[in-house]
């Protein structure tokens, strides 16, 4: 299979719980060697999401291919480069760390035995390999799912809220792994999240979705392209401002937030935009105390994209 | 596969070493218990070893390694569900029937291994303890011993993992499992007050039938019988995991 091949694409994916769209019509390609940020707010349909990709659900209708192969039907096949989280990692708990990762590796195959020993000292649980798994703690036990991910040496990890539960720095460390999985593996890294900070951070591309759809997909950058652009000025005649700055053909709207100052909605946000506001209103003779150009953050964009419809809660699965 | 399975079954500690201590401890009581009476009276009460602690062996190992089996199958078909941990299992892409069926191996292993220490406990004190000679035991007799000790708890024990795989949680799956041995299984004989023939085609007859009871159906219809009420609870386990999402 090429390179260039995405390593997931979803064509129409939709779940269906009775009469409950858990996910709707989901059609997206993840590139190879990247990590993608599968952000949305609790209830959004990730979770199902993911089980769908992972065979664990069979989706409603809609087709999922996982490394150029069809899921379910080559499941198999599918999923021999694919190491997986789902919600949270289980493990037997009265079997040591190592143990838990043999059991694994019996299901995989006799090569992943052979890596087992590299896996634990990927994640720092080396030391901790013939502990029992009821003494983890759910850092530890985080560290471990990854740990039995890697057995299959995987081009693919799908990761679902992986840092769950993890203190800022278990987080950061956490963070840490997972961009040397990308950047000094090559690994493609689907990770799923509510947490926007987490993935702004690790993600190269983020896709946005709510109520069990895909309302953005993008770079960071491109994302917030696409969120409103203003330039917001203080000036000593907001009134006659207002009607100076209305007249503008590259202005789309004036608002005023506070008493003398406006924002100025513009198709783009730069030098040239913001220099043709300032020359309008000193040459209509209005005093100008401040331009400032305004983007809005991803957090923004975010909470714009996910308020816009505000449908009902879609459930998760039941496990 | 079947090795990973055992190991996940035999690592539970409560139902695996757990039955190999009763049943062990059952062979010990048995053993002390003839001998007192055998001090108490040896004229009524001859032997100590031979027929007497044979018989007691056979007792304590089938219905104390029943109980146990059934645990340990009940958990077997359950645990992975009720855990969260077959969700990883089914990832691996391995063919789910597959699975089951590896798990099923894995459990007869499991069963076997656990029953194992106090049968052969037993049979050295039934030919190390004191006996007369009419006490002696012969080597058909003890063959019937073993082969009763571990068909009947492999049996109830598959169809426990049935069960298990059926309700997908741990206390009821033991709960019900111990029920249809000991309840819903024996009075499924009472179906031979209305037809002889089927009544002894229900499990308890077939069971017995093919651990050396002489009467009731013949021998090949009561093994298929007792394939047949297997096969029911394994097929309804394995139809749940291969339709399941998890």
């Amino acid at each position: 299979m090429s390179t260039a091949e995405p390593i997931i694409r979803l064509a129409g994916v939709t779940k269906r719980f009775g009469r409950t769209v858990a996910v709707d019509d989901v059609t997206i390609d993840v590139p190879r060697g990247r990590c993608l940020g599968w952000l949305g707010p609790n209830g959004s349909g990730k979770t199902t999401l993911i089980r769908c990709m992972l065979g664990l659900a069979r989706v409603s209708a809609g087709t999922i291919e996982v490394r150029g192969r069809e899921v379910p039907r080559d499941v198999r096949q599918a999923l021999a480069g694919v190491g997986a989280i789902v919600e949270e990692p289980r493990f037997y708990p009265y079997l040591t760390g190592r143990r838990n990762l043999e059991v694994a590796a019996g299901f995989v195959g006799h090569e992943a035995f052979g890596r087992i020993d590299d896996a634990l000292g990927r994640v720092d649980l080396a030391g901790a390999a013939g502990t029992a798994v009821k003494k983890y703690s759910l850092g530890m036990r985080q560290r471990l799912g990854v740990a039995r991910s890697l057995l299959t040496d995987p081009e693919l990890l799908i990761l679902d809220e992986p840092s769950n539960g993890l203190d800022p720095a278990g987080m950061a460390e956490f963070r840490q792994m997972i961009r040397s999985f990308v950047e000094q593996d090559g690994r493609t890294v689907f990770i799923s999240s509510h947490l926007l900070d987490e993935v702004e951070k690790l993600a190269d591309d983020i896709a946005i979705v709510q109520a069990g759809s895909l309302v953005a997909h993008g770079t960071v950058a491109e994302l917030v392209a696409g969120g409103a652009a203003t330039v917001r000025v203080r000036v000593d005649e907001p009134e006659r401002a207002r009607a100076v700055l209305g007249a503008l053909r590259f202005v789309s709207g004036v608002q005023a937030p506070e008493p003398r100052t406006l924002d100025v909605s513009v198709e783009r946000v730069d030098d040239e935009s913001s220099m043709a506001i300032a020359r309008a209103l000193v040459e209509s003779g209005i005093g100008v105390a401040e331009i400032v150009q305004r983007r809005e953050s991803l957090e923004e964009r975010f909470l714009d994209i996910t308020r816009a419809e505000e449908p009902p809660t879609a459930p998760e699965a039941p496990s | 596969m079947t090795r990973a399975l055992l190991r996940t079954i035999v690592g539970r500690k409560g139902s695996f070493l757990g039955t190999i201590g009763v049943t062990l401890g059952a062979v010990i009581v048995v053993a002390v218990v003839l001998a007192i009476v055998h001090g108490l009276r040896p004229g009524r009460n001859p032997s100590i070893g031979g027929q007497p602690m044979l018989d007691g062996v056979s007792g304590a190992v089938w219905l104390l390694g029943g109980v146990g089996a059934i645990v340990i199958g009940a958990l077997a078909g359950s645990y992975d569900v009720a855990q969260g941990t077959m969700r990883y299992l089914v990832l691996t892409g391995v063919r789910r029937i597959g699975m089951y069926a590896a798990r099923t191996t894995a459990l007869v292993a499991a069963v076997l291994l656990a029953l194992l220490p106090a049968l052969v406990l037993g049979l050295v004190l039934v030919f190390l303890l004191p006996h007369e000679t009419a006490a002696n035991v012969n080597a058909s007799e003890v063959g019937d011993v073993v082969w009763t000790c571990f068909l009947w708890p492999t049996v109830f024990a598959v169809i426990a993992m049935g069960i298990g795989s059926l309700l997908r949680s741990n206390g009821a799956a033991v709960a019900i499992s111990l029920f249809f041995a000991f309840a819903a299984a024996p009075l499924l004989g009472l179906v031979s007050a209305a037809s002889e023939t089927l009544g002894n085609l229900m499990l308890l007859p077939a069971l017995a039938r093919v651990t050396g009871d002489n009467h009731g159906a013949p021998i090949a219809a009561a093994a298929a019988a007792v394939v047949g009420w297997v096969a029911l609870f394994w097929c309804a386990g394995a139809v749940r995991i291969t339709r399941d999402e998890y």
